[in-house]
């Protein structure tokens, strides 16, 4: 692929953010750059719009999602779909022996059986096997509290946290599970979850978006003269 | 006619046109604009509420190069379009996305902008998709001149006559915008930010809005420049000639997949133009205005019918049916007996035996034209919020999963796959231009790159997966041991509320016109002049006729 400086000739500009630089993505360009690289990463379509529901959710709410999602990828990928996904049974959910579970696929798992004798209800806890990057799961967490009217309480060995849906309880529980690889319990309790008012936009590193890039691009597939050729007008737009 | 006095739900029923009947290509590809379009909602809401426009800066010199900005203020809000006019080689006048130059760049600001905002903008605005916005900004466009036309209407203006009207009858714009970008593209607000103000919760406002005060620079800017060529001789265009310009615009594949990407968005539109049109074939009779309304609305779809002009291979006979179609029509109008019970249903159901597809779906435009107060509620119901329907309902049951994909999909699932012109066709993303693409499946490669367009196939391939398991089983177990299938379960979740979620044709067939999707979605941006230069690729018209701000205080163009 070659481009040339000042090629403005993608559909979209966070390639040109780059030497150490940084920049706010609007929430559409996060969960459009981030579905794409969960995509690139090797995640099914449907569950890469869940990452990219996930990292966009985090932005609103003032964490930098994209890059917990990148940390995410960054060591699951390739990985086989039975490597993250979890066993469920009512009371325990497993993780794949010797394995991290993929915060998207359990976050997503959590929010299908919301409600189901499976999952967790009011008044009960759920233990989950070892979570890669859990910090990913607030927000799946977040949209069963509001279906359910439930609270959470997560617990892992050294910590704990607490989502009521408020924001100072939201960058705590963020702050306490970032960069965590822990089994954890997940506790509900009936109560109706605040409504949590937007963070500050993060800014998103270059890194971050050029390795989100990186991956974004094994979607796309490489032009051919056939392709180029069909893509435009047949006639010239010099009229 | 009183909201009141209008049909309830139960007696308009009857007069909906099935979602079978309308969703499909060939059909959708005969779309005409409506007085629902997102541009007359637009025009409609700054007429009625008396918006105020005017064009503070004009800092445009002797190459054409410089900057302007167009304000309009409405109650508490203010909106400016921001324009950088651009001295452009002609070697680098391309339409194509992948162009990296123009004659014209913008973007509308939310408020007034200040000198250190038009600083900051002209540091990336001009350099579009390489530079970047903020959530101060709505929307980014660019625009290049129709080289003959803008030649001749500056030599013609700057030699103190009028331009010849043929040529401008013959391309219709001065300029045609090659992208409007919003929703937060380049870091621009999204569209969750703005959605909740009354004057942008319509579909696509803000780009409607970009649009038309982008037709105003044009002609600015083609006034300026006759100046400069002229001086004291140069003259002013003729108003009732200005009137009759619009914005051009190149689109290609890009806006293909959006409809199909946003099912509820679709449904919300279809639905809308679909009631307006049950309504007005439900009254019981037709008043002596309608009945007037109605002969001006055929007489202008007439008339943009001859002057719409294509060298398409497809679009000329379509044209030709049209001109035919509005003729008979026309005859038949001119004898039809309104007096007779359900008038407008009667004239409706002589249309789908008489005209084709094009004269149909002309006269669903034609007949919405005199009826405003029946119908202009329901652009307030096409706007869509798509949370709510993002996260899939678990427990439903496989059973019930396969009965919508029955009730629903049927039109796909009667498809086989196994044969090759069924799956001639991938949309894929080009690597080299990010742009989407449609390949060849039998001889291009990256087939196992494709994007997930292919909804018919998906549909049947779910449906597959699904006899294999109990029907008891909630979906949530399904999707646990086949992630592959979440895109496919959360579409056919939403098609279960949202009927007119799909459009019911194969999108990778070999057959398949890229240009049917095209047509159908900027008809409902307002388009006319649907133009295809290619299978895949279309120029249009937008605001053609219609007022320009200093014009929109006296008239709305209801």
């Amino acid at each position: 692929m070659t481009t040339a400086p000042h090629d403005q000739t993608r559909g979209d500009s966070t390639p040109y953010i780059e030497d150490g630089a940084s920049a706010f993505l609007s929430r559409n360009e996060v969960a459009s750059l981030c579905m794409k690289a969960a995509r690139g990463a090797g995640m099914s379509w449907g569950l890469a719009e869940e990452a990219g529901f996930a990292a966009a959710w985090l932005v609103q709410h003032g964490i930098n999602g994209p890059s917990h999602l990148y940390a995410h990828l960054d060591q699951a990928q390739g990985r086989p779909w039975s490597d993250l996904c979890p066993t469920v049974t009512p009371g325990a959910w497993q993780a794949p022996v010797g394995r991290a579970l993929c915060p998207i696929a359990l976050g997503a798992t959590l929010c299908d059986y919301a409600g189901l004798p499976e999952s967790i209800q009011a008044g009960s806890s759920l233990k989950i096997g070892k979570v890669d990057h859990p910090i990913l799961l607030i927000p799946f967490l977040a949209a069963i509290a509001v279906s359910q009217n439930i609270l959470f309480d997560i617990a892992w060995a050294g910590g704990a946290a607490y989502l009521d849906g408020g924001s100072e309880a939201l960058l705590k529980a963020a702050a306490a599970l970032d960069g965590q690889q822990v089994p954890i319990t997940l506790t509900a309790s009936c109560g109706n979850p605040q409504v949590a008012s937007a963070g500050k936009l993060p800014s998103i590193s270059a890194d971050v978006i050029s390795a989100l890039n990186t991956l974004a691009m094994r979607t796309t597939v490489p032009s051919s003269e056939s392709s180029r050729a069909g893509a435009g007008s047949t006639t010239s737009d010099n009229d | 006619m009183s909201p009141s006095a209008h049909n309830t739900t139960s007696q308009i029923a009857p007069f909906r046109r099935p979602a079978s009947e309308v969703m499909h290509l060939e059909r959708m590809g005969c779309s005409h604009p409506t007085r629902l379009s997102f541009l007359r909602t637009m025009l409609r809401r700054l007429h009625r509420e008396n918006w105020k426009v005017d064009r503070p800066v004009w800092d445009v010199d002797a190459t054409g190069s410089g900057h302007a900005v167009y304000r309009t203020r409405c109650g508490e809000r203010t909106y400016s379009l921001v324009a950088f006019a651009h001295d452009l080689p002609e070697g680098m006048r391309s339409d194509r996305v992948i162009a990296t130059a123009w004659d014209a760049t913008f973007t509308l600001f939310d408020g007034e902008p200040t000198q250190a905002d038009i600083d900051r903008l002209r540091d990336n605005v001009p350099l579009q998709e390489a530079g970047r916005i903020s959530t101060r900004e709505l929307t980014l466009a660019r625009a290049n001149r129709s080289v003959r036309l803008f030649h001749h209407v500056v030599d013609a203006l700057s030699q103190g006559r009028q331009p010849d009207p043929a040529e401008i009858a013959d391309i219709g714009y001065l300029m045609r915008t090659t992208a409007v970008y919003g929703s937060g593209k380049f870091g621009a607000a999204d569209r969750s930010d703005i959605a909740d103000r009354p004057e942008l919760a319509a579909p696509f406002q803000v780009e409607m809005l970009t649009v038309w005060l982008i037709r105003a620079f044009t002609v600015d800017i083609v006034e300026h420049m006759a100046v400069v060529k002229g001086g004291d001789r140069a003259v002013r265009l003729d108003r009732d000639l200005r009137r009759t310009l619009g914005v051009g615009n190149s689109t290609g594949l890009g806006m293909a997949p959006f409809i199909v990407r946003h099912p509820v968005l679709l449904n919300n539109w279809m639905m809308a133009r679909e009631e307006a049109l049950a309504r007005v074939r439900a009254q019981a009779s037709a008043t002596q205005p309608a009945i007037a309304g109605l002969r001006v609305a055929l007489d202008a779809a007439t008339q943009n019918a001859n002057v719409w002009t294509s060298q398409h291979p497809v679009q000329v006979p379509k044209l030709a049916a049209l001109r035919d179609d509005l003729r008979l029509l026309s005859k038949t109008v001119d004898t039809w007996d309104f007096d007779q019970p359900l008038p407008w249903d009667a004239l409706w159901c002589w249309s789908t035996d008489a005209l084709s597809f094009e004269g149909q779906e002309a006269l669903l435009s034609i007949m919405l034209e005199p009826h405003g107060d029946l119908v202009d509620d329901l652009a307030d119901c096409m706007a869509a919020d798509e949370a709510p329907s993002f996260r899939i309902d678990g427990a439903m049951r496989v059973r019930d999963v396969r009965a919508i994909l029955k009730e629903n999909y049927g039109w796909a699932l009667s498809i086989d796959f196994s044969t090759p012109e069924n799956t001639a066709r991938f949309w894929y993303v080009s690597e080299e231009k990010l742009e989407p693409r449609l390949g060849e499946r039998a001889n291009e490669d990256g087939a196992t790159l494709e994007q997930p367009l292919c909804i018919a196939r998906l549909a049947s391939e779910l449906d597959e997966t699904l006899q294999d398991h109990d029907g008891e089983e909630p979906v949530a177990a399904v999707l646990l041991a086949h992630p592959e299938h979440r895109y496919m379960v959360r579409r056919v979740q939403i098609a279960q509320n949202h009927p007119f979620a799909e459009v019911h044709d194969n999108l990778i067939a070999a057959a398949m016109l890229p240009i049917d999707l095209l047509r159908c979605k900027l008809s409902f941006f307002g388009a006319t002049r649907f133009d295809p230069r290619s299978d895949r690729w279309v120029r249009i018209n937008l605001f053609q006729g219609a007022p320009f701000p200093d014009e929109i205080e006296q008239e709305g163009l209801q």
